[in-house]
């Protein structure tokens, strides 16, 4: 037995509260010791190699021009836009990245559950190649592949025949619209268009929970979406004209254009994470009970009516927090497009500026903010998700 | 229908075959659209990759040459191993000195036959296995890898590791081969004789700590060649960094998560803080800020290498996706387990320690396999910051002269190298998920 327990002079060595108080006290000294240490010596070595330090180097001129940007950029702009460059380029693909997994991993998913032996092997084995293999491996085996094969502009592929759409090895050409006058109009309309189909399906809801009657209400919003905005573009005298990519020397002008780099990263972010969601759908598909699809059978349900109105709302309280962390993985891996020179974030703000400025410290910080701040909000985002699933379920 | 005749193979297979994949329109359909994917993916890899695979050449243009052409003219598609072949040895062991190759074959092997017990089932001591592959092997493997002259503390870990690996080597080959534990007869017929029950774990530990002294006095001359951390590299280097990566992250994953669910204001708030940081932002972004603001924080004069600041960066990493882990495994714990312990008078660490956590862990096993899984992918970012892992071996001999512009070969070599890694760690860890969720019901 410890020799202190009788001497009532050190028994607050085994009061709690003031062992709370104790150890708080050291872990929040040795953290403060630290920091100041690590703190002091990056003062040293910042003052020995003359670095400088602040924000204001966001309001300074860089010098390097960006192959893609989405808001008007050129070589002499400040870091500040490089950054709003940055994070626009970032957001772009990640967005567009997170609507293609999810599609696919909804797909493979299902296809995984199916009754077919040979479509659930084969999905599975999508899954496991994809899943086992390093992303970072991917994009770049995605990254040559595309350069290997990508014609040259004289030669560009024709997407669908148009003569609209076209992919060379500069790059995926689209056409960009033009506006002119009228075009107010014209919004309007699709807003109009808009808040009609909303009001319809309210309406359809309400008739059919009051009379049991199913309104044709997709084929009625087709046709509010398709009529209304088409009628007001007419009226206001066809204002929106679309510039076409077109063949230029050696070059393709005109339209909007993206790099090859980001179609690589879209592919390859898509096909990767796809894998995971299609586990975690699977996953949720397979926490439904069984029962649930027998009583939905019979109740005179057919499969796909079944899997549509029981399983998968009921899949979906499973789904979607991993899918949205899956999600918050496509950004966070977006990143990974500094090996292939997609300029977004870490690419073009946090190696380029960081090697152009020197301005170590502030731009890993903002850096860090940014994707900070992202998953920040998808998380929000999951919380509200899960009070409103709680909600409906009681 | 005659008896013999559903009977056999071929009826039956198609009877399984009607039932199964041709039993609606849509899966006929279905199952054909699979049928043409599966032929033209392993009928085109086939003819590829065996069929017209070149395996002696001395370059690329050789390989071309010995295709040749096809009636109309298109050069014949093959892959051209050859430039593999030569490109092997630094895809795996990266610029590392040829002569000393050995001592990472070594490295690896006495890693394996280390980790080999955890999969044997019906063994005992598993976690002191575990963890002395985690607490002592890195001594082992950095003083093989890297050579050199060595400090007194790592000629003592080295011996520890060597006596701690040949003691659990013969008493588990014992245990299976012969029935006859080493430990058990070390614990019973010697230590038992001397020492009271109470100081047996002591008793032991200083016993090994003797022999390691002994041991570290005899191999004092024994002092391999000095081969420079930048000469490591391709799929060892990957192999020591995740390794690392893990044996760094799961204690600290620990600490972190204890700190997380504590009840002390600060203390959470701290352990909240780190880890919420740098699971918020991807891994390269910890690379680009371990190699450019780690030499900052250094005191003047103390210069870290590369290598240290990547380890150092995918530690940190590791550490905080190790915490969830941890946190979510001791969520799983029931709350009377703490009560229990707490009313026989355990005191945090004891009750942590003895009741709580060896529980807690064995869940966490299957996760903390498929989250290594993830590190051991993810460690082929170090490629980014300059390092030769074996990603950036796969891409060097695309540039290698002779073999220029070749991508598919390396691609689908380093490829199958993590696939069949991956593939066998996920395995094990959905096998051991299947039993201990067996087991708890």
């Amino acid at each position: 037995m410890p020799f202190c327990l009788d001497n009532s002079m050190f028994n607050f060595i085994y009061n709690e509260k003031f062992r709370a108080v104790l150890f708080q006290a050291l872990t929040f000294s040795l953290v403060a010791v630290g920091i100041f240490y690590l703190f002091t010596n990056t003062n040293e070595n910042m003052n020995a190699r003359d670095m400088k330090t602040g924000f204001d180097f966001l309001w300074i001129t860089a010098g390097f021009d960006t192959d893609f940007h989405l808001i008007d950029y050129e070589a002499g702009d400040t870091y500040g836009r490089v950054y709003l460059v940055a994070i626009l380029n970032t957001l772009l693909v990640a967005a567009l990245a997170i609507v293609g997994t999810t599609i696919i991993g909804f797909f493979v998913g299902i296809l995984r559950l199916s009754s077919n032996w040979l479509v659930a092997k084969v999905a599975a084995a999508y899954v496991e190649i994809l899943r086992n293999t390093p992303l970072l491996l991917q994009i770049i085996y995605w990254y040559l592949l595309l350069l290997a094969f990508l014609p040259r502009p004289k030669q560009s592929f024709d997407f669908l025949y148009l003569d609209v759409f076209f992919l060379n090895n500069r790059g995926f050409y689209g056409p960009s619209p033009s506006f002119e006058s009228g075009t107010t109009l014209f919004l309007a309309g699709i807003a109009i268009a808009i808040v009609a189909v909303v009001v319809l399906f309210r309406h359809a809801r309400k008739v059919q929970d009051s009379t049991g009657r199913v309104m044709p209400k997709y084929s009625w919003g087709l046709a509010i979406v398709v009529v209304v905005p088409a009628v007001a573009y007419f009226i206001a005298g066809q204002p929106v004209g679309w510039e076409v990519p077109i063949l230029k020397g050696f070059n393709l002008r005109g339209g909007w254009r993206v790099p090859p780099a980001f179609i690589t990263l879209l592919i390859a972010l898509a096909v990767y994470h796809s894998a995971y969601m299609a586990e975690s759908v699977r996953a949720g598909i397979l926490s439904v009970s069984k029962g649930q699809t027998e009583a939905a059978l019979s109740i005179g349900l057919d499969r796909g009516l079944a899997l549509r109105l029981v399983i998968i709302p009921q899949a979906m309280r499973a789904i979607v927090p991993t899918m949205i962390s899956h999600w918050m993985n496509v950004v966070k891996n977006s990143s990974l497009a500094v090996a292939i020179g997609y300029s977004e974030i870490t690419a073009l703000f946090m190696q380029t500026s960081l090697n152009q400025s020197g301005y170590a410290i502030e731009i890993v910080a903002l850096t860090m903010l940014f994707y900070g701040s992202v998953s920040l909000t998808i998380s929000a985002v999951l919380n509200i998700y899960n009070k409103h699933v709680q909600l409906v379920e009681r | 229908m005659n008896q013999t005749v559903s009977n056999s193979i071929t009826v039956r297979w198609w009877y399984w075959a009607r039932e199964n994949l041709f039993n609606s329109w849509l899966n006929t359909i279905l199952s054909i659209i699979c049928i043409v994917i599966i032929y033209n993916a392993v009928w085109g890899i086939f003819s590829w990759a065996i069929l017209n695979g070149i395996w002696e050449a001395k370059d690329r243009r050789e390989c071309f040459a010995i295709l040749g052409k096809d009636e109309a003219g298109n050069p014949i598609q093959g892959a051209c191993w050859a430039g593999v072949r030569e490109w092997f040895n630094n895809i795996i062991y990266g610029r590392y000195v040829k002569d000393e190759q050995w001592r990472v074959n070594l490295g690896i092997s006495i890693l394996i036959v280390w980790m080999i017990p955890l999969w044997v089932p019906n063994l005992k001591r598993k976690f002191l296995i575990g963890f002395g592959a985690i607490g002592l092997y890195p001594f082992l493997a950095s003083y093989l890898f890297l050579g050199g002259e060595r400090s007194w503390f790592v000629s003592f870990m080295v011996s520890l590791a060597i006596i701690t690996f040949c003691y659990n080597t013969v008493d588990w080959l014992g245990v299976k081969a012969f029935r006859v534990s080493l430990a058990d007869s070390l614990r019973w017929k010697m230590v038992n004789r001397i020492f009271a029950e109470k100081q047996h774990t002591f008793a032991l530990m200083g016993l090994f700590a003797i022999i390691a002294v002994m041991l570290a006095f005899l191999i004092q001359d024994w002092i391999l060649v000095d081969v420079s951390w930048v000469r490591m590299g391709g799929f060892h280097l990957t192999l020591v960094i995740s390794g690392f990566a893990m044996t760094v992250g799961l204690p600290c994953g620990i600490i972190l998560a204890l700190g997380r669910r504590s009840r002390l204001p600060i203390i959470k708030a701290f352990a909240v803080t780190f880890i919420e940081v740098f699971r918020s932002v991807p891994l390269i972004t910890i690379l680009f800020m371990a190699t450019a603001m780690f030499p900052l924080f250094m005191p003047e004069g103390f210069e870290l290498n590369k290598l240290v600041q990547v380890i150092a960066a995918v530690c940190l990493f590791t550490s905080c996706y190790m915490a969830e882990i941890v946190r979510s495994g001791l969520q799983a714990i029931p709350k009377g387990q703490f009560e229990a312990a707490s009313s026989i008078g355990l005191g945090y660490w004891q009750s942590m320690g003895l009741v709580v956590m060896p529980q807690a862990l064995k869940f966490m096993i299957p996760n903390i396999v498929s989250s290594f899984i993830g590190i051991f992918k993810d460690t082929t970012l170090v490629y980014i910051v300059g390092m030769f892992d074996i990603l950036a071996m796969t891409r060097a001999m695309g540039n290698d002269v002779p073999w220029r512009g070749e991508f598919h070969e390396p691609f689908l070599m380093t490829a199958i190298i993590f696939f069949v890694c991956c593939y066998t760690m996920s395995q094990y860890s959905q096998r051991l998920e299947r039993k201990l969720s067996g087991e708890n019901k």
